[in-house]
């Protein structure tokens, strides 16, 4: 009987020792958000500075793991602060409205190439061009009612804030 | 066992095709248009929409077509219609230009000067989608007495931009962009740039100072130069040197030297040197 103790606290030792070692990486993926790839060597009107390049890529990787993570947990709060305007607004009641009908998006993400095609010459806004390989699930409750995996096409705009780049608007597109 | 399994497959063929929900839907559609989906076959199904910023899902009957409202595909994007395990997507495109986000930068400009504004737009139809269609742009900019300085730019994805020379005159230009019935005025104020000479005369004051007084400073295109803007007066003599900071106001700056039996004095406004007095002496 003594024996069995022990090896069930050593057992719930064991499994504390793995999840703490395990919470920095769980955190460095979340943070980190999803892989992008940024090309802005076609900028246009203005050149973009490898600060902002470093900036851009990954606050939109980030906007991106928000989105995934919000849309499929329906909550609006994990959205964060990586959407403004109406990027915001429309993923927000598109969150909401999934909740009240008990559906659910999942994104699986296999990266993103972004080429930035417009960057305005005060530097207030930047048009990015997204080329991404995903899959998307569309759930009600947890039954997959549809699922599509392939390259994607969205239109994102952002815009800078105080210390990172929000996205303005974020636009699936058929092609570019 | 094999005459089962293709009896089977036969059944679910059957009862797929009497639940009949085969889904047409177009490519594109405009935002905020309504769409109807014909179905066929007969009895209850659930529908499922996603979309950008708008999600249902609710019971439809088969047979009839399913209607989505224009309000339901407001916002551009990928949609995904799904009706008893059929699904197909399609694009909700902008409508017209209904309104322009305009950013027109600085705000303050020297005159006379070559690209130094910027004017970039963003175009949205009514239901604030970015019109990614390519879409004519005109920019203007006029200051009362001056002939407008025009430019006509291509939207792409939404966006159009253009770089202006500012008016020889200064005022309060009127910067407007101009996309289908949308039209956004800005006002960008253009002051004299550097001044193009500075004159100075010299009197002596009733202490004993020396008084120094510009004739009305301009710009090179005639433009007074804004009040405000810092002249120095600077004295060299015996003593050694005097410099005194002056506003332009009404125009010109005034400034009040110690006095000087003999001394050099000078004027400058930023980079722009003026005339020389030689006080006590020749000017």
């Amino acid at each position: 009987m003594r024996a069995r103790i022990h090896v069930r606290h050593l057992l719930f030792g064991l499994l504390a020792v793995l999840i703490a070692a395990a919470a920095p990486l769980l955190l460095s993926a979340a943070e980190t958000g999803f892989a992008v790839v940024l090309d802005a060597s076609q900028s246009q009107p203005r050149h973009v500075e490898e600060t902002t390049m470093a900036s851009v890529q990954r606050d939109y990787g980030h906007a991106w793991h928000s989105m995934a993570a919000a849309m499929e947990e329906n909550k609006v709060a994990l959205l964060g602060s990586d959407f403004v305007g109406l990027a915001k607004e429309q993923l927000s009641q598109a969150i909401a409205e999934q909740g009240k009908s008990g559906l659910k998006r999942r994104y699986i993400d296999h990266g993103h190439q972004v080429r930035v095609v417009f960057y305005s010459p005060d530097g207030s806004a930047m048009e990015l061009q997204d080329t991404v390989r995903l899959e998307i699930q569309l759930l009600d409750g947890d039954k997959v009612v549809h699922s599509d995996q392939g390259t994607f096409h969205f239109l994102a705009l952002m815009t800078p804030a105080e210390n990172s780049w929000k996205v303005r608007l974020l636009e699936s597109v058929s092609g570019f | 066992m094999r005459r089962f399994l293709l009896l089977l497959a036969l059944a679910c063929a059957a009862s797929q095709w009497m639940a009949g929900a085969s889904l047409r839907v177009p490519d594109r559609v405009q935002a905020g248009q309504e769409l109807s989906i014909p179905t066929s076959g007969s009895g209850e199904a659930t529908l499922y929409l996603f979309g950008p910023s708008h999600v249902a899902k609710r019971t439809v009957k088969l047979g009839a077509p399913v209607t989505l409202a224009g309000d339901e595909l407001a916002s551009a994007g990928r949609y995904v219609v799904v009706l008893n395990g059929e699904s197909s997507a399609f694009f909700v495109t902008a409508g017209p230009v209904s309104t322009v986000a305009f950013i027109a930068r600085p705000s303050r400009v020297p005159a006379s000067t070559k690209d130094v504004v910027s004017g970039t737009v963003f175009l949205f139809d009514r239901n604030q989608n970015l019109v990614l269609s390519p879409e004519p742009v005109s920019f203007s900019l006029a200051v009362p007495g001056a002939p407008d300085v025009r430019s006509t730019q291509t939207s792409k994805g939404g966006v159009a931009w253009t770089r202006l020379d500012s008016s020889r005159r200064a005022g309060a230009a009127q910067f407007v962009a101009s996309a289908g019935a949308a039209s956004v005025r800005r006002v960008v104020q253009e002051v004299a740039s550097e001044p193009c000479n500075i004159r100075m005369h010299a009197e002596r004051a009733k202490d004993g100072a020396i008084a120094l007084q510009t004739d009305p400073i301009r710009d090179c295109a005639g433009n007074p130069v804004p009040d405000g803007t810092i002249v120095t007066f600077t004295s060299v003599d015996e003593n050694g040197r005097s410099t005194v900071d002056a506003r332009i106001k009404r125009g010109i700056a005034q400034a009040e030297l110690p006095a000087s039996q003999q001394a050099t004095i000078s004027v400058a406004a930023g980079v722009v040197i003026g005339n020389e007095i030689r006080w006590g002496g020749k000017q």
